[in-house]
């Protein structure tokens, strides 16, 4: 689809602002009740869904023309999709998420590019990744592990380490971790090292679709010929690229989060948690495992009317709105590992808060990005804990950086940390 | 003068018009503190027709209205003239009950209707209105119901005017309107023929007419009839007491009750005021006095319309272990008292005397808004103030009175004295005078400032009082509606 | 003619270079399209307001004041909105100054043993309950719902809710209250301007409070309101209300002194009845005619669709040949929402058996799809945060209401079948969701202890949809001309139809001076052009507070 097809979404937007909420019936107090972090910290109505449908309507009817204050708005949002989710509490065919990324499709083909998003563009065509390293480097996090490179060795399932978590020394032992954990339940498991390459999601959100493509089609043609059957990581931007996007384009392969693995292995008994972590924690749904965790279910279809006005679709059309994300498989670890205690913050699973770390914002708008960090650091304080744990590189790096800037004392767990830790 | 009794009589009719002087004088001054000043005629119109003409011709005339309706004795000084060359316009005349409409729970009457009047009549329909605490029998519902004088069931009041709904009003430049939904066919009878009762005030359009009527003393306009929303009456009716050494120790459960709105009747009263009600004369409200406890929560628990006798039971238990967990007890009687004797009094107007009269022959009332939890502030410095003027504190009545669903409470101190002794009269001026003051400091609301509250209450809100002075310039350009009350 | 470079300095000193913009795009995030939800004068096709000359985020009343008596100087109009829910929010003219509240955010304080909450414009209904909540009370909910403002419902537009009957309306929860008039100066209303506290909007002596809101509010146009106080109500449940489930169908723990009912009646006249009895009876919480808006025929597996989260609206064609739907759909034709919330454990069992009374006289019943367990979870959380009201728009993004008179629930019950059938009979024409006719949605009670009932008939269409979007105020034309005809007073259609016109612009002037000089009551208007005269004498607002 183009803009200019989500034109009727654009006129059938109510401008009811839920978009700006979580939904409503889970708010449970004045301080953790937003949901969108873009309008939260920009104020401008033009920085949520609403305001987005709103400007890109603008754009189209030729109102209006490209302006810095356009890239701001446009840029600005961590393609979260906590929009998405409110909305479709009482929408059935509406789209915010959607038209948002093909309002930074139709920016970057107009070529109105942020220079800071350049930059990083140039290096991932240049590198295959996000981290502005050397792709020579992307191995370097499992050297001294004994694992398979499936250049040399094949498996069937396949660790994906991302790029977060390929370059960042800081994270490299909680993917040290996730795949040491699994080699020990048995599986058999490869990784790609310096062959592996980015999975293409931050870019897909900052708007280069193109790139995305590129970078989709090369790593889906390398499992093919690897014979991957099923792809692990611990990444959430790379589990959503895999899991939603790639599907898309024709991959069949399985796709599980690392958490989910876990999961599974503690469910049917191969792994066991016997060592007290006595810990107060608190977990964070990242956004691409949680929300945008569902897995893409194919479509070709129209909008049709029925009852003279009601907008549905032939045939009936898959709903993405969070509510088959990847939400239990997390808490089932955390909650079986003796000692741990789990206190939820207000904003959790569907609704959860961003980390900030997403949209290609991270990346042009640090401010922005910590900020949204430290609301979440807050909200985890609020709940007593001691330390906030999820299953995303990105969200524990911004974490941990906001924490740094701040001098908080808050610690920060991968899921698979905390599980390793009981074993 | 003879012009104006000539323009007068037609327009009410010659037996309708007064200026002999004895008439004069008794509409010259009340029992307040306000300076007498005698009215130049008294004209007595008997409906809206006649109002209408008669503030035209005000209005052409420059002479100023002084509006009252109730019988006497009056009490705060708002139906006394403050300029020379008044006109009273005495409504007591228009005495119809227009309209009690059963299903719809709305009573329509003119502004002469008085609560004894009325109550017998509603309680054929069995109906009932909330009522101040013992009223005076001759005084006018709509009269009390537009200065906002508090009556005793909060849990009805949605809001401070209650039961007070759609108005037809003279205003001060003799335009006639009628507020909130009536009107929409044309007239009170095509309303009543669509199925329309004058139930919902606002209105119309974008501002809540009847609300500049609202403790105006007459300054706006005048009423010419009111609807009025009434309850079911209670098939069982019942009232406690919650007794007391100290006030304070009444509020946790007063709150509560107000928060639950369990009960009708909800107030407070000190056991000197409690005797005053009670009693028939000084020495055995004296008597009286001295057997109640010091305080008093009075409840009135009632049943009406179904399962009355299962209502009232369990709100008996209810209330009575809400009090016990607070170390309290919810009694039938107290030492002098029966609830039903205490029930019986304040459902109903006074017998004469009227009960504030009833210790000294006269009273001065001081009264204002507030929150409940800071009355014993009030209570202090009004007793402190007594006490350093030489009045006996003791013998000074507080009325707590919750509004609202309990969001504010109208704190009152009735202050009795001889006004027939001159030394004794002019102490109670000065007494009247420094702890109307001394509470003002302590942060007295006077949201119906009569006499000499209103110079206190407009001096503290400046731009109130410009906004309000703007606000009688649309209503009553001339100014001629009651004349040097409020900040007019 | 966009605002001048000493204009837009002005203001941007005030508010900071942040917290201003003129850029047309963000300035078109502030337009509102007419053929969406035009709120009571439209829809108008592919028509916007016009666009602001610049819009900007105070943070305090001494910001908004500043700006007023910029405006005021450069005689500009200007408008104030929180949260943008109405056409209303929007600017009438050109190059208008628009003030977005977003900012003035705080819940003040909550003061839990005499009941009230001090907010800023930008304090949503849902936000509020969830403090008010902890403290063991509520606030009354406007029907508009949780993402609206209580302060704008209690002192700019209408503000009735599902819970009128038991906590007022909107202006009946009004105590003391902070406006920054239209000429940009600053009072203090009630016990607040005489410094004595929050609790009183009214007085000393009238008080200005009836200058501010009578049947509606004045809709922004005659200055801003920076703080109020706000009565609250006992909420008798938990601190919390704990949702759980998928989305959309988030359900609330069934209580025991909470309960969530609908109930039906087989015929008006008996609805009527049941109206009067529950209000003689003085029980009750929430009572509202609140699913029905999704239409008669629809609402049945609308409901189903809606708690379910396997299900679509795609669903719904094949749902409603299910024979369960139809027959529960016929029992409910004449049902509304009652929630009873009991204070004590006696309280609620005398509340439930006193209903069952009530029922049994009238020959209504609970309905018993409704009261399936997890149905009636979804029914309480529904009812108690009122936080789906976007299902207004749920069918294509377009709904606005027609009828709704308000008035004593007889009135109602002699109206309403023959605006069902009209409406139907307009349904045939294609325009609007076919929905059975009685879309009808409103409130048993209309203000605090009941007293009238107000049935909106909701009109769903697709504003992206030409022949909709003016089918659909072909169909509101013809509702004021039925009404006319039959005698009923005007209704909700066209509320604001003297306020803004089909260009998105405030209302001709001349065409409103004929019209309300031929009014019944046009002294009304006489009065209000006075106060606007006074109160507004640079005439900085716009026609959504009416003058002639």
């Amino acid at each position: 689809m183009a803009l200019k097809d989500y034109l009727p979404q654009m006129e059938r937007c109510g401008q009811c602002s839920y978009c700006k909420w979580i939904p409503f019936d889970h708010v449970k107090s004045w301080r953790f009740s937003y949901g969108c972090p873009s309008i939260a910290n920009n104020n401008f109505n033009s920085y949520s869904a609403r305001g987005r449908y709103s400007v890109a309507m603008s754009l189209l009817n030729g109102r209006s023309e490209y302006t810095d204050r356009v890239l701001d708005i446009v840029y600005k949002c961590l393609t979260c999709g906590s929009c998405d989710v409110s909305c479709k509490i009482c929408r059935y065919n509406m789209e915010p998420l959607e038209m948002m990324r093909e309002l930074r499709f139709k920016l970057v083909e107009d070529g109105q590019l942020l220079p800071e998003h350049m930059f990083y563009i140039e290096h991932l065509r240049k590198e295959d990744n996000m981290m502005l390293k050397p792709k020579a480097d992307r191995g370097r996090w499992a050297e001294g592990l004994d694992v398979k490179h499936v250049r040399d060795k094949s498996a069937k399932v396949l660790f994906h380490a991302g790029c977060r978590f390929s370059f960042d020394e800081g994270l490299w032992q909680k993917s040290r971790t996730a795949v040491a954990l699994l080699m020990k339940a048995g599986i058999d498991i490869g990784i790609m090292g310096a062959d592996e390459s980015c999975c293409g999601c931050r870019v897909f959100n900052m708007g280069y679709k193109g790139e995305f493509k590129k970078f989709a089609q090369s790593n889906m043609e390398l499992w093919k010929t690897a014979g991957i059957e099923t792809i692990v990581t611990s990444c959430s931007d790379c589990y959503h690229a895999f899991k939603r996007l790639y599907p898309e384009m024709g991959t069949k392969i399985e796709v599980v989060h690392t958490v989910e693995y876990v999961n599974r292995l503690l469910t049917e008994g191969k792994i066991k948690f016997n060592k007290n972590v006595p810990m107060r924690i608190t977990y964070h749904d990242p956004c691409h495992l949680g929300r945008q965790g569902e897995a893409y279910v194919p479509w070709n279809g129209k909008e049709k009317k029925i009852k003279n006005q009601i907008v549905v679709y032939e045939p009936r059309k898959p709903r993405y709105n969070g509510a088959n994300g990847v939400y239990e498989a997390p808490r089932n670890v955390l909650r079986s590992i003796p000692g741990l205690e789990l206190v939820e913050m207000e904003r959790i699973r569907e609704y959860a808060w961003c980390c900030g770390a997403g949209g290609g914002v991270k990346e042009a708008y640090p401010e922005f990005s910590n900020w949204t960090a430290t609301e979440r650091i807050e909200e985890a304080k609020s709940t007593g804990a001691e330390a906030i744990v999820t299953a995303c590189g990105w969200c524990e790096r911004n974490f941990m950086d906001a924490i740094s800037a701040s001098g908080d004392k808050m610690k920060v767990f991968d899921v698979v940390e905390l599980a390793q830790q009981a074993m | 003068m003879n012009a104006k009794r000539k323009e007068l009589i037609e327009v009410v009719g010659e037996g309708n018009v007064l200026d002999n002087q004895e008439d004069l004088q008794a509409y010259s001054q009340d029992e307040s503190f306000a300076r007498p000043l005698k009215p130049w005629y008294v004209a007595k119109p008997h409906n809206a027709g006649e109002v209408e003409t008669l503030v035209q011709w005000a209005n052409r005339t420059n002479t100023p209205l002084v509006p009252i309706s109730s019988g006497p004795p009056h009490f705060r000084g708002d139906t006394v003239p403050s300029v020379p060359g008044a006109v009273m316009v005495d409504l007591s005349g228009m005495d119809k009950i227009l309209r009690i409409d059963t299903r719809n729970r709305m009573a329509v009457i003119e502004p002469g209707v008085t609560y004894a009047q009325l109550l017998p009549e509603l309680a054929k329909e069995g109906l009932q209105i909330p009522i101040p605490m013992a009223p005076r029998s001759n005084k006018s519902v709509i009269g009390s119901l537009l200065e906002r004088e508090p009556n005793t069931m909060p849990a009805y009041q949605w809001q401070t005017l209650e039961p007070l709904r759609c108005l037809e009003v003279v205003w001060g430049d003799g335009q006639k309107m009628t507020t909130g939904e009536t009107g929409q066919f044309g007239s009170l009878e095509k309303d009543w023929e669509k199925g329309f009762a004058q139930v919902n005030p606002r209105g119309p359009a974008q501002a809540d007419f009847y609300k500049f009527t609202s403790a105006a003393q007459g300054g706006m306009g005048l009423v010419t009839w009111a609807s009025v929303r009434c309850q079911v009456m209670p098939q069982v009716h019942n009232l406690y007491f919650v007794p007391a050494s100290e006030v304070e120790d009444l509020f946790d459960l007063a709150y509560e009750l107000l928060k639950f709105r369990f009960g009708d009747e909800l107030l407070l009263l000190n056991g000197w005021n409690l005797a005053t009600i009670l009693g028939s004369e000084a020495g055995n409200i004296k008597e009286l006095a001295g057997g109640f406890p010091r305080w008093v929560l009075i409840v009135g628990i009632a049943g009406r319309d179904r399962l009355p006798g299962e209502k009232v039971a369990y709100l008996e238990k209810d209330i009575a272990e809400m009090a016990q967990e607070r170390g309290l007890c919810l009694v039938p009687f107290v030492q002098g008292a029966t609830g039903r004797e205490v029930l019986e009094v304040i459902l109903n107007p006074s017998t004469e005397p009227y009960w504030k009269m009833r210790y000294k022959g006269s009273s001065q009332d001081i009264f204002f808004l507030t929150t409940l939890d800071k009355t014993p502030e009030f209570v202090k410095a009004m007793n402190k103030v007594a006490d350093s003027l030489g009045y006996p504190s003791s013998e000074i009545g507080v009325y707590i009175q919750p509004l609202h669903q309990g969001v504010n409470c109208h704190c009152e101190f009735s202050l009795s004295f001889d006004r027939s002794n001159t030394s004794e009269a002019s102490r109670m001026k000065d007494l009247y005078a420094k702890a109307s003051d001394e509470l003002l400091k302590q942060g007295a609301f006077y949201s119906r400032p009569y006499g000499l509250w209103a110079q206190m209450a407009f001096n503290r809100d400046a731009q109130t009082t410009d906004v309000l002075k703007r606000i009688k310039g649309i209503f009553d350009p001339n100014n001629i509606m009651n004349p040097g009350k409020l900040c007019f | 003619m966009a605002l001048s470079r000493e204009v837009y300095q002005a203001l941007e000193d005030i508010v900071g270079p942040d917290n201003i913009s003129d850029d047309p795009a963000l300035l078109d995030s502030y337009v509102y399209p007419l053929m969406a939800t035009s709120l009571h004068c439209g829809p108008f096709y592919r028509v916007f307001t016009p666009r602001a000359g610049a819009v900007l985020l105070p943070a305090s009343t001494e910001d908004v004041q500043a700006v007023v008596k910029v405006c005021n100087k450069h005689k500009i109009k200007y408008k104030a909105s929180s949260t943008f829910w109405g056409a209303m929010g929007y600017p009438s003219h050109e190059d208008a100054v628009q003030l977005d509240m977003r900012r003035m955010n705080r819940i003040i304080e909550i003061d839990r043993k005499n009941m009230f909450a001090v907010i800023e414009p930008y304090v949503i209904g849902a936000t509020l309950q969830a403090e008010a909540m902890k403290v063991g009370l509520n606030c009354h909910m406007i029907g508009a719902g949780a993402g609206c403002s209580p302060l704008v419902a209690a002192t700019c537009y209408v503000g009735f809710g599902p819970d009128s009957f038991y906590m007022g309306v909107g202006a009946e929860n009004l105590l003391g209250f902070e406006w920054v008039m239209p000429n940009g100066d600053t009072v203090k209303a009630g016990s607040l301007g005489s410094g004595a506290g929050w609790f009183c909007g009214e007085g000393p002596g009238p008080g200005i409070i009836g200058l501010i809101k009578g049947t509606i509010g004045a809709r922004g146009g005659m200055g801003v309101f920076t703080k109020i106080a706000l009565k609250l109500h006992p909420w008798p449940g938990p601190t919390t209300l704990s949702a759980s489930g998928t989305p959309p169908a988030y359900r609330a723990p069934l209580l025991d002194n909470v309960r969530a009912f609908t109930v039906c009646f087989p015929s008006w006249q008996a609805f009527a009845d049941s109206c009067y009895k529950l209000w003689n009876a003085g029980m009750g919480y929430i009572a509202h005619r609140q699913y029905n808006k999704l239409g008669r025929d629809l609402k049945i597996p609308m409901i189903k669709i809606l708690s379910d989260p396997d299900k679509t609206l795609s669903d719904l064609e094949e749902m409603l040949e299910d024979p369960e739907n139809k027959k529960i759909a016929e029992e409910s034709k004449y049902d509304f929402e009652l929630v009873l919330a009991g204070m004590t454990k006696r309280d609620i069992e005398w509340q439930l058996k006193a209903l069952d009374e009530i029922l049994a006289e009238t020959g209504g019943w609970k309905s018993e799809f409704m009261s399936r367990p997890e149905i009636e979870q979804w029914s309480l959380l529904y009812m108690v945060r009122l936080g789906h009201k976007g299902l207004n728009l749920v069918y294509g993004g377009g709904y606005d209401g027609s009828f709704a008179q308000n008035g004593p629930p007889d009135f109602t019950a002699s109206y309403i079948p023959g605006a069902i059938e009209f409406k139907k009979s307009w349904e045939k024409k294609g325009a609007i969701v076919a929905a059975g006719g009685d879309s009808g949605m409103g409130g048993i009670g209309g203000m605090g202890g009941g007293g009238s009932v107000g049935i909106e008939s909701f009109v769903h269409f697709d504003p992206h949809d030409k022949f909709s979007t003016e089918g659909t105020f072909e169909y509101y034309e013809a509702v004021v001309k039925y009404e006319r005809e039959n005698g009923l007073p005007p209704g909700l259609q066209r509320l604001n139809g003297l306020s803004r016109g089909s260009d998105g612009r405030e209302f001709s002037k001349e065409v409103r001076k004929e019209i309300l000089s031929a009014h019944p009551q046009s002294a009304v208007f006489r009065y209000q052009t006075k106060i606007r005269e006074i109160f507004n004498p640079n005439d900085l607002g716009d026609a959504y507070y009416v003058t002639i």
